[in-house]
């Protein structure tokens, strides 16, 4: 049985005619199956566990990052697969990656059922799929004891295992999320003039760091908060997931 | 025309990008290929090629399968291969390679010993 799992943003009534036509359409694909709402009430956790023990088919996650993330956390390690339907424009560059571009083709890709099997990024005790991001002011990074890495301008420090459009990696440098490692992107600005601003990108392929930061917080998959200082590392083939053809990978 | 399709083929490769902005401290030990546009102090090491963009400052020995060096290094290179130095480079130490091409204007202030030509010399010796 497919178990989806609706947001508990999509309860607001702005969502009811576009849910309305989502499940028409899963209905005329034949995808039907149960629908667990969220709300302060019910967790994605409990709700997940309770009916992979019953046999769930296939879970999928309808909604933005947060509920992906909220997902693959309940779901990590097991092998029924992850189908994901995008509602909205925000917060959904998970999909965008993955090749699902709109709510309408999610629903065919669900039908399609390529599955692959990736590789999650495991941050202290919270997973994530696409990437963990923390400003680099203040920020330490303790690749291993054998170097350590300094920077001085303002920008971002990335830890991506799939590549969301918030960057752009120099051409021909692939970021693949089966590999069994992750990528560390230092992203960072200067303003040569008033009007010229400049890039620089550094890139390390890593499997584990610790990123301390006594003053922001890490944020995982763009959507959920996590405090440093964060043990981060790869964890291999760890989810099934549900892609379309047109995946950046 | 040509000389953009080489590029590419170059960064095609690459796995580590060290950038202007950074400056790494310690034994940096790679298995791919590196670029390095910033700062490394201590030692460099990978099992495959190294290319040292002109901004790049190096304070470290440095060993690689191949090279090609625009930026300034204080240290020993060597390179199991084909070593080119280009115009930008300034090399205040010793190199061991076994291919060698350097640029017209390059700083090189060491000695160079060539390990193909050595090894020959070598031969040579235990033939004598």
């Amino acid at each position: 049985m497919n178990i989806f799992i609706y947001d508990s943003f999509l309860n607001q009534k702005k969502y009811g005619r576009l849910l309305a036509r989502l499940e028409t359409r899963i209905t005329d694909l034949g995808l039907n199956g149960k629908i667990f709402r969220l709300n302060l009430a019910k967790n994605a956790r409990e709700t997940i566990n309770n009916e992979l023990k019953r046999g769930a088919k296939t879970v999928i996650a309808v909604g933005n990052n947060k509920t992906v993330n909220q997902v693959i956390n309940s779901l990590a390690g097991s092998q029924v697969p992850l189908g994901i339907i995008p509602i909205g424009q925000d917060n959904n560059g998970i999909t965008k990656s993955l090749g699902i571009e709109s709510t309408e083709t999610a629903c065919d890709i669900l039908s399609a059922r390529l599955i692959i099997k990736l590789d999650l990024g495991l941050a202290n005790q919270t997973y994530f799929l696409s990437n963990v991001s923390i400003n680099n002011q203040g920020t330490v990074i303790d690749m291993n004891k054998n170097y350590t890495i300094e920077t001085k301008e303002k920008g971002l420090v990335y830890v991506f295992n799939l590549l969301d459009k918030q960057i752009k990696p120099p051409a021909g440098i692939k970021f693949i999320p089966d590999d069994g490692l992750l990528e560390l992107v230092i992203s960072t600005y200067c303003h040569k003039n008033f009007f010229a601003k400049q890039d620089h990108q550094s890139i390390f392929k890593i499997k584990k760091i610790t990123i301390h930061n006594l003053k922001n917080q890490l944020t995982l998959d763009g959507s959920i908060a996590l405090a440093a200082p964060a043990k981060i590392m790869i964890v291999k083939k760890q989810l099934n997931i549900i892609v379309g053809k047109k995946r950046n990978f | 025309m040509f000389k953009k399709q080489d590029q590419t083929e170059i960064l095609n490769e690459f796995e580590t990008v060290i950038g202007p902005s950074i400056k790494v401290k310690g034994d940096f030990n790679g298995q791919g290929n590196i670029i390095v546009e910033g700062k490394v102090e201590g030692n460099l090491k990978t099992n495959g090629n190294l290319e040292v963009g002109k901004t790049a400052i190096i304070t470290a020995n440095i060993e690689a399968k191949q090279a090609k060096i625009g930026g300034q290094i204080s240290g020993n290179v060597k390179i199991k291969g084909f070593l080119e130095i280009t115009a930008t480079a300034k090399i205040f130490g010793d190199i061991e390679t076994s291919g060698l091409s350097i640029e017209r204007g390059a700083i090189f202030n060491g000695k160079c010993v060539m390990t193909a030509v050595a090894e020959e010399v070598k031969k040579i010796d235990k033939n004598i």
